[in-house]
């Protein structure tokens, strides 16, 4: 009977030890929470970045998106210096792609799989991870660091209910990119409106040039981005003051029939399932004429084509009439954020503050020159940064989506101010979606644009508490 | 009697760890899936309630599923018909080779397709037929197949069929392999005995190389049909499901509302229903592999 009773015992606790490993959910929420104590950092005068530490000790794990070498080459050597600074700290870095980095977190919800500090797509992204209750504020590291030395529009994109929950790590904006050669051979000026845009592209496409590209594959954003675009210009937006989708407004209505017009008169037909990046390599191989994006065109154009980096310029976005106000459609802040599970989220905001440090943040910067520009104030009138070749040649553009960044949010932040739905405009596929059902299936706009719409009001009520 | 009951608590303990294994890899997904199909749940709120079936009307409720489905079953009857067509074909011709040197070289040159991982096949052919400076419609319009780059990836018509023949040339090695391995089973005396009968080559294949391989291709009918209707890599690297969706089958549909819409709840529900669909198929498929096996020992 004793014998009975402990096989039946053993066999139970074996099982349960088993069970244990497969149950997620319950470890995730019985992770410590984030702990509210100072980080043990103070300001240092007026050095940007430059932050003391007491003695640090623990292990943090990393996720970054900088998945090009040079930018992963540089946060790797400042995590490298930072170990050496502090050896009682270990900091694990993992890479993953913007779309992997979306799914990784998805996931280590249920499994409990998260990290420390992660890098985020853009704010939108942040506010998607408070919905969740995953990331921690970060007042306590700006207050410390100095709120000012951050741009206050950067800030009001990942404030929520009066916490900020994200620092900025650089700044880009979207402005209209163009080759110049291929505008001086029509004795053409850079367009200011739509209308002028559209003219020019459309005598640009011939055999070997497509005047502009429009694309819309459900795996990206573009749809969103561009329609964005063009609603921002005049004036409007893709949400409602009560945060529901509007895609049904005479100006989203006039927006998408633009959008469709550039598709089917210059812009190649395999677009309708163009990611981000597929589109880019476009502009940068020197097939379009025209192009919206942000400073990260020029390293493209010069890794694929650069006998014609020269020629590329940047303008502000167009307008829909030349004297309509200044308007900057898409800013986006990349954030570092400090997650709620963290055991050491005072050796995270350590960090943080490190490789803000000039001595790391510019050559972190130089590693996509124009792509990434400087979120903490004063870098940029540095001799180190201002030293940088692709600086000084592209001038012009830097002026142009440094203006933009200061007049621009996050898409749907506009005078709504973050929200969870603003982030869904862009995640869900569905504009994009919308787009391929018109130039597709020859749909209707208004009945395609009803459709998306009550589609993405449908996630707002199914996702949003 | 004492003796034997305490064999027999004894062997549950041994066999413990593998039944746990099975309730971790199997029961708990499975059951977690069917359980939340019945739910709310979202990829990113930890809470959720019970909606009873309201998932399983919406997904029936939903033109995308049907679209999706009808796109599934053509996506696998067509892969699968030219898979076993060409496979059978390249089978019978290489075992039609004496030479026991090139038929290991043809073999191998062969199976090629089947020894690249599917990221490496879907990147390829994606930059080969790719619409603005793809090799294939480049190709076209310098032979005059075509005035203008056909555009393989983008044109409703032309999507399905062109992501069929990238499974059919990525597919059909594997029943090429296992057909000729049955082929070789079969014995030569009975072709021996036929010709001496007179038997031309279409009467030998019908009544001799047929039954004898018939089991094996049932199988591995069984098998691809479960794969390439589950197949999702493929179609999802080369077109993303699009364009506006008509490249969209069932798997795909369900990644959409679960990592894309975040509705755990409901991508369940339509994986449940998948299950369903695939259950039926492959129980039809056992039904006449039962019946050919009986009739072979009859």
């Amino acid at each position: 009977m004793k014998r009975k009773w402990i096989a039946t015992t053993l066999a139970c606790s074996m099982l349960a030890t088993m069970l244990a490993g497969c149950g997620g959910e319950k470890g995730a929420d019985t992770q410590a929470p984030a702990s509210d104590a100072p980080a043990g950092t103070t300001e240092d005068g007026e050095s940007a970045g430059t932050v003391e530490t007491g003695e640090l000790e623990g292990e943090i794990t990393f996720w970054h998106s900088f998945t090009q070498g040079a930018r992963m080459d540089a946060v790797q050597a400042a995590a490298d210096s930072f170990m050496k600074l502090h050896p009682g700290v270990k900091i694990n870095i993992e890479t993953y792609s913007w779309g992997d980095f979306n799914t990784k977190w998805n996931a280590g919800i249920t499994t409990g799989d998260l990290p420390d500090l992660s890098t985020a797509q853009n704010t939108g992204e942040v506010v998607e991870m408070i919905n969740a209750g995953v990331v921690a504020p970060a007042d306590n590291f700006l207050n410390t660091f100095g709120r000012d030395k951050f741009s206050e529009k950067a800030l009001e994109d990942m404030t929520w209910d009066g916490n900020t929950y994200g620092i900025p790590y650089y700044s880009h904006a979207q402005v209209m990119w163009y080759r110049h050669d291929l505008l001086d051979a029509i004795n053409a000026e850079v367009p200011e409106t739509w209308q002028e845009f559209y003219d020019l592209a459309v005598q640009l496409t011939n055999d070997d040039t497509y005047g502009a590209a429009f694309s819309c594959s459900t795996n990206d954003l573009l749809g969103a981005r561009y329609l964005n675009y063009y609603v921002t210009s005049g004036g409007g937006s893709l949400l409602n003051d009560d945060l529901t989708a509007n895609l049904t407004s005479d100006l989203a209505i006039e927006g998408i029939n633009f959008w469709v017009n550039v598709y089917k008169n210059c812009s190649p037909a395999e677009t309708v399932n163009y990611t981000v990046l597929d589109h880019a390599t476009l502009f940068y191989q020197g097939k379009t004429a025209f192009d919206f994006n942000s400073g990260f065109m020029i390293s493209g154009v010069q890794s694929n084509t650069p006998e014609i980096a020269e020629f590329v310029d940047a303008a502000p976005l167009p307008k829909i009439n030349a004297d309509d106000p200044d308007y900057s459609a898409e800013a986006t802040h990349i954030p570092l954020a400090i997650w709620e599970n963290s055991e050491h989220p005072e050796i995270c905001e350590a960090f943080v503050a490190y490789l803000l440090q000039e001595e790391n943040y510019i050559p972190f910067l130089e590693a996509v020159p124009v792509g990434m520009l400087p979120a903490v104030a004063g870098i940029s009138d540095t001799e180190a940064y201002k030293a940088n070749e692709t600086v000084q040649f592209y001038g012009n553009a830097v002026d142009v989506i440094s203006k933009a960044i200061e007049l621009g949010n996050a898409i749907g932040v506009d005078d709504h101010g973050a929200s969870v739905q603003a982030s869904y405009l862009t995640s869900q596929g569905i504009i994009e979606s919308m787009f391929q059902d018109i130039i597709t299936n020859g749909t209707d706009v208004e009945t395609a644009a009803k459709t998306a719409e009550d589609q993405l009001n449908e996630i707002f009520d199914m996702m949003i508490d | 009697m004492k003796y034997k009951e305490k064999k027999d608590y004894g062997r549950w303990l041994w066999v413990l760890p593998a039944i746990a294994l099975v309730i971790c890899l199997f029961v708990y997904p499975l059951g977690s899936q069917v359980f939340y199909s019945f739910t709310n749940k979202t990829l990113i709120k930890s809470t959720y309630g019970i909606k009873g079936l309201s998932n399983y009307t919406a997904i029936l409720a939903d033109p995308s599923f049907w679209l999706a489905l009808w796109t599934s079953v053509k996506w696998t009857v067509l892969s699968l018909l030219f898979q076993m067509l060409i496979g059978f074909s390249a089978a019978l011709a290489l075992n039609s080779i004496k030479n026991k040197v090139a038929r290991q070289v043809y073999r191998i040159l062969l199976i090629i397709p089947w020894a690249f991982p599917t990221i490496a096949i879907a990147i390829i052919w994606k930059w080969l037929l790719n619409g603005i400076y793809g090799f294939i419609p480049t190709l076209m319009v310098q032979m005059g197949f075509a005035k203008q780059l056909p555009q393989f990836l983008s044109t409703p018509e032309m999507v399905m069929p062109t992501l069929v023949m990238v499974n059919v040339w990525f597919g059909f090695p594997l029943i090429m392999v296992n057909v000729l391995a049955a082929l070789q089973t079969v014995s030569q005396d009975q072709y021996e005995a036929a010709q001496i009968d007179g038997a031309r080559k279409w009467h030998m294949f019908w009544y001799i190389t047929l039954p004898h391989i018939k089991n094996v291709i049932g199988l591995l009918v069984v098998l691809r049909t479960i794969w390439v209707f589950n197949s999702f890599d493929i179609i999802y690297m080369i077109t993303g499901g699009g364009p506006a969706n008509v490249s969209t089958t069932l798997p795909i549909y369900i990644y959409n509302l679960g990592w894309v819409n975040k509705f755990v709840g409901r991508s369940s529900a339509a994986a449940v229903i998948l299950l369903i669909i695939l259950l039926t198929i492959c129980a039809a498929y056992f039904c006449v592999l039962n019946k050919w096996e009986k009739e072979a020992d009859s």
